[in-house]
């Protein structure tokens, strides 16, 4: 930006770096600062709490692990979850997560401060988006200047992308992961300018972070592995490249196999083969180098030429020996998923069932970058301008980034900070081109005034445009975090006719219920998505959770949702079943509850072998609807799930003027009423009937034969 | 009941067995059982006659076997209303498992003289639910079991008992005569010449849709600032104990249900002291967002909703937490001697029955000579230490526990201890030699160079 060009006869410039300094340490105070307050709005809208459904997992195992110590939580077997099968949670999570909170949790007792851990688990995203907001700085800065780096801290400060998964609440992996993406990324282009051990290790341990904290360091494992290929592939390759990449793989590699959940699958998976093709390619590139040095240039090609066929062979044969013998694990069904954007949705309905999986939107491009998506280009064609190899990495992040947001939609997450760099590089650029302090102007040259009035002019209205567009992104993304983002989501709130706000509290208060009223060892069954709320809120054991591992478990929970009576009674009594909880939002108007999800278990439901009797088709209506009228399917009509969120509605008034039964959610008068239930019982239904609770009867006593 | 409220103190249970005073006779007992809530609150008047030749001083109040463990409070006044002291004895004659009062009286009865004295007697799961479980659409039922005559160890010329329940509707009651009922009152006696130790077992078997809470653990956490504040923390468990839900529950029948009077409870009342300020109502899973805060002129009234409306055998447990003024409560006595007095135990609900108290109090940092006086016995529990904000110094922890409390155990505890007024600059002083520290550090460290040698090559692409 302006203040970065070194200009001012009269000034020293030690003292124009002492104000630069300055400027730049307020900037990004702002900044940081910025982030953290935007973040809050749930918190002083509702209160501190955990948000969501993952996060309520985060939480629960950030406080065993502060409770137990690291060892206990290591091994940690979790029997609350995946009844009969159980999970070890130690070696199927990435723990960066929990060990950053009771890492900050310790030092805050260690310092007497006395913060209890879920205030820690609720304002950890909000903390890390400051870091992100410095580490943005730094990485702009490395690739571009000061100026560029300080637009992109503002930029990333408040980009709804990026905050859509770090508002205070959101104790998610993402939370941290971002940061520590992008301290990868700081770490490797320093190692990459640098071409220092030092630097590859830190990039290393920077990225062994990463992979502690999220599984979407795949994403950085190919992304660096391309720049490298890329590199080589444009002339760059050199040895500061070979260095910095040497050890960051191999350092990197083995640090990150020590997460259990990753496990070796960064030598077998062939998620991670680009990453180890490339290692293998730059020391066959850096020893034809010294063997070019040493050789004269026909014993070179001869070499070259046996290299190659021989080389070439083995390897191939290699390859498919391992493929076919399993030990180069196949492509996971989401990585297929990013890939193709409709293989999910032909082949698993697990994934394909949810929402943040799927494609993205035109319109959700602009409403997570607003601005940047317009200056995201501006940046691009600045890295190629004026090539360098860290440019070239920032090229590829933004154009990967790019293209993996727009197959799925979480992955706008990652896109963000690229947008921001980017855009932050482009804006700084265009800004220091039109803003530049004008030299004082001489009164001699007239024709040199009328040129600077005319620059004046020019500089002025840009001036004018960019605080207008500045300021209408500000609005955007403020306007966005409140509206969009800051929902718990646990609580939910709507607008009473006189205008006060009515608060739904029907899933704490079910849960709270569960916990208070069913014994110790009770079996909830519900569909996956409550898993992870009823084991953290309400410590009752479940089927199936938001750790949607088993399909075939989920399937049969499916299964049990879709059929009748008797036949899920078998199914319940197969799977130990004590109660069940169904969402139902036909009075409140919520529209996310299980019958909108009803789809979905009858899909996953008929996707195994058990549930082959179950056909999607049976449940929709002659004309090919989904209706829970009287126009709608039998098979609907009397399944279990239906029958649990319509029990005893029949008879509730829900809206003036509308006849009894009414459904808010659906619009439609429900088309079976009276009803028993035969093989559950109501055991609680919460104040607004958002939660429902059914307990599974016990067998009747055989009556005197 | 306030007003009734009466100063005793039960010393450590006499070594001696006391003997029953044979000229000792109670002339006329006029007992009044209240079995309109969850307790049993016996209250009555006994005028008392020596017949014989010596004054007599004392006087011995006693409780049948199955009383053990229940009688909750028990207070005696004169007829003036003045307190009486009492101490728990063994009487000669009787098991241990007898529960006896000696009653110390203000004035010496002369022979052939009489006096009378009050007392009130506070029962805490006296009441059972018979049926044990109901449905939701049915009534609470309840048993009593008591005694047509007044329990003493002196003979009685003359006592009359009036039970009143809170409804018409008794199924049914014991009737040794003469015996009337009016309304929701029932009238025994006038009985005549009563034995010492006589027992008649009287039952009464109503319909009582008070409710039936009570608290299993309350753990209360008062923590005093030298800077002017108090905070005070409740953790409450507590539990329908009324009759057990048979069946489902219906949220339509609830929603439908529009009389006040059933066995369920929606809500309750809690009554803060009238400067608390800083409320808040929450559980393990986070606020609860269902309560009222109404401040009335003495006191503010706190509307509390649990999570669920609770029936029989049900449970919750939350947090209630303000902060109050540490200017009516703490006391600053000569130099450097502080007095705190503050409730060892506070109002949850009217007629509530708390089967295990622990209070805390958090004394500040730097305290020595504490000494504690409790307003009846209460068990001691090792004190503990607590670290709160930049404590380097730990925080004493006064503890003490006690078991079966009702409404009249709503007394002060009084802590005298030393303190020095310069504790209070100890923290911000810490903090500042902290930030002193850091600011020292970065000073030195931006002036001086720490490298050994120049890099050899500078950075470039």
């Amino acid at each position: 930006m302006w203040f970065s060009d070194k200009k001012g006869a009269q000034t020293s410039t030690q003292d124009l770096k002492k104000k630069e300094t300055l400027l730049t340490i307020s900037i990004l105070a702002l900044a940081a600062i910025l982030s953290f307050a935007t973040r809050l709005f749930s918190v002083l809208r509702f209160e501190s709490v955990i948000h969501e459904f993952d996060p309520y997992f985060n939480y629960r195992t950030t406080k065993y692990l502060a409770e137990n110590g690291f060892y206990a939580f290591h091994n940690w077997f979790d029997d609350r979850a995946w009844y009969p099968l159980g999970r070890i949670i130690g070696g199927t999570i990435y723990p960066g997560l929990m060990l950053t909170s009771v890492f900050l949790f310790r030092l805050g007792q260690l310092l007497h401060i006395d913060i209890d851990i879920r205030n820690v688990c609720v304002f950890l995203a909000p903390l890390f988006s400051s870091f992100t907001t410095l580490i943005t700085y730094l990485l702009t800065k490395e690739i571009f200047d000061k100026g560029a780096g300080l637009t992109a801290a503002a930029f990333v400060a408040i980009v709804p992308g990026y905050i859509s998964r770090s508002v205070a609440g959101s104790y998610d992996n993402e939370g941290i992961a971002i940061f520590c993406m992008l301290l990868t990324y700081y770490t490797w282009i320093k190692a990459v300018k640098t071409g220092t051990v030092r630097w590859g290790t830190l990039a290393a341990l920077a990225y062994f972070y990463m992979v502690s904290s999220w599984g979407g360091y795949v994403f950085l494992i190919n992304l660096i592995p391309l720049h490298v290929l890329t590199l080589m592939i444009t002339g760059r390759f050199s040895h500061r490249i070979y260095v910095a990449y040497s050890t960051l793989y191999c350092v990197g590699t083995i640090l990150s196999m020590q997460i259990s959940f990753v496990g070796f699958q960064p030598v077998q998976s062939s998620e991670h083969m680009l990453a180890l093709g490339v290692f293998g390619l730059c020391q066959i590139l850096a020893f034809v180098e010294y063997l070019k040095s040493k050789l004269s240039s026909t014993d070179f090609d001869t070499l070259l030429s046996f290299a190659f066929s021989t080389v070439g062979a083995i390897l191939a044969v290699g390859l498919i020996l391992l493929s076919l013998s399993g030990k180069v694990a196949p492509w996971t069904g989401r990585f297929y998923a990013l890939l193709d954007p409709s293989y999910a949705k032909n082949h698993i309905p697990i994934i394909a069932s949810v929402s943040e999986h799927q494609p993205t939107a035109w319109s959700s491009f602009f409403f997570d970058l607003h601005l940047l998506a317009m200056l995201l280009p501006a940046g691009l064609y600045l890295c190629f301008k004026d090539p360098t190899d860290a440019k070239f990495f920032l090229a590829l992040y933004g154009a990967t980034a790019v293209y993996f947001a727009g197959v799925m939609v979480r992955l706008m997450l990652v896109l963000a900070p690229a947008a921001c760099a980017l855009s932050g590089a482009g804006l700084s650029r265009l800004l220091s081109r039109f803003l530049t302090p004008l030299p004082t102007i001489q009164r001699r040259q007239r024709a040199s005034v009328a040129n600077n009035e005319n620059r004046n002019v020019v500089s002025a209205s840009f001036a004018l445009l960019s605080i207008f567009i500045l300021s209408a992104y500000t609005m955007h993304c403020t306007w966005v975090t409140s509206e969009a983002y800051s929902s718990p989501s646990i609580v939910l709130s709507a607008k009473a006719h006189d205008g006060s706000r009515i608060i739904f509290d029907d899933f704490r208060e079910a849960y709270g219920w569960l916990k208070s009223n069913t014994p110790e060892n009770a079996r909830i069954m519900s569909w996956w998505d409550y898993g992870y709320q009823i084991t953290a809120m309400a410590n009752r054991t479940v089927l199936v959770d938001n750790n949607t591992w088993n399909n075939t478990h989920i399937s049969r929970v499916g299964q049990a949702m879709a059929s009748g009576e008797e036949k899920a009674l078998e199914i319940m009594r197969e799977l130990d079943v004590d109660y069940v909880l169904v969402i139902f939002g036909g009075l409140t108007g919520y529209s996310s509850d299980d019958i909108n999800k009803f789809l979905w278990m009858v899909r996953i439901g008929g996707s195994t072998e058990k549930g082959k009797h179950i056909h999607e088709s049976d449940y929709y209506s002659p004309s090919g609807e989904f209706r829970v009228d009287k126009e709608g399917a039998p098979a609907l009509l009397n399944c279990l799930m239906y029958k649990m969120c319509y029990y005893r509605f029949g008879k509730v008034h829900t809206e003036g003027g509308k006849p009894p039964g009414w459904d808010r959610v659906r619009g439609a008068e429900i088309g079976n009423k009276d009803f028993e239930l035969d093989v559950l019982e109501e055991a609680y239904t919460t104040e607004h009937w958002l939660v429902r609770i059914y307990k599974v009867k016990d067998l009747p006593n055989r009556g005197s034969l | 009941m306030w007003k009734f409220l009466t100063v005793f103190a039960v010393l450590a249970i006499a070594n001696a067995a006391e003997n029953v005073n044979p000229s000792i006779i109670n002339k006329n007992v006029e007992r009044s059982i209240d079995l309109n809530s969850q307790l049993v609150k016996i209250t009555g008047t006994i005028t008392i006659e020596n017949t014989g030749k010596q004054a007599a001083s004392s006087y011995l109040i006693g409780f049948e076997r199955d009383l053990q463990g229940i009688v909750s409070f028990i207070g005696v006044q004169d007829s003036q209303k003045n307190p009486l002291k009492i101490s728990s004895v063994a009487v000669v004659g009787q098991g241990t498992n007898e529960l006896f009062y000696n009653v110390q009286l203000r004035q010496s009865i002369e022979p052939g003289k009489t006096t009378t004295i009050i007392f009130e007697i506070v029962l805490t799961k006296a009441l059972t639910p018979y049926p044990t479980s109901i449905t939701q659409k049915e009534k609470q039922l309840v048993r009593y079991f008591g005694n047509h005559y007044f329990y003493s160890p002196y003979t009685t010329r003359s006592q009359k008992t009036e039970v009143s329940v809170n409804s018409r509707a008794v199924e049914s009651y014991s009737k040794l005569k003469p015996v009337s009922q009016t309304d929701s009152t029932l009238s025994y006696g006038p009985y005549e010449n009563i034995a010492a130790f006589s027992v008649d077992p009287l039952t009464v078997h109503y319909e009582n849709n008070a409710p039936f809470l009570t608290v299993t653990k309350l753990e209360r956490t008062i923590e005093i600032s030298h800077w002017g504040n108090i905070a005070v923390e409740e953790s409450i468990e507590i539990r329908h104990t009324g009759a057990k839900l048979k069946g489902p529950f219906s949220r339509y029948d609830y929603q439908r249900e529009t009389t006040a009077n059933h066995h369920s409870i929606r809500s309750y009342r809690t009554i803060l002291p009238a400067l608390a300020h800083s409320i808040y109502y929450r559980d393990m899973n986070g606020n609860i967002s269902t309560s009222s805060v109404k401040p009335r002129k003495e006191y503010i009234e706190l509307e509390l909703k649990p999570r669920f409306p609770l029936f029989g055998g049900w449970q919750s447990s939350y947090v209630l937490g303000y902060s109050i003024p540490s200017y009516p409560y703490l006391f600053r006595k000569s130099s450097g001697e502080f007095t705190l007095k503050v409730r060892l135990l506070d109002h949850l609900f009217d007629d509530m029955a708390v089967d295990e108290l622990e209070t805390r109090i958090v004394l500040p940092v730097g305290v020595s000579d504490i000494k504690v006086k409790t307003p009846y016995e209460v068990k001691r529990l090792p004190d503990g230490v607590t670290y709160k904000y930049l404590d380097n110094i730990g925080r004493t922890v006064i503890r003490a526990s006690k078991t079966n409390l009702v409404e009249q155990h709503i007394q002060d505890i009084e802590i005298t201890y030393t303190w020095k007024t310069h504790m209070l600059l100890h923290e911000p002083i810490l903090v500042s030699l902290a930030l002193f520290l850091i600011f020292a550090i970065v000073i030195i460290y931006v002036r001086l160079d720490f490298s050994i040698g120049k890099p050899e090559h500078s950075k470039k692409d």
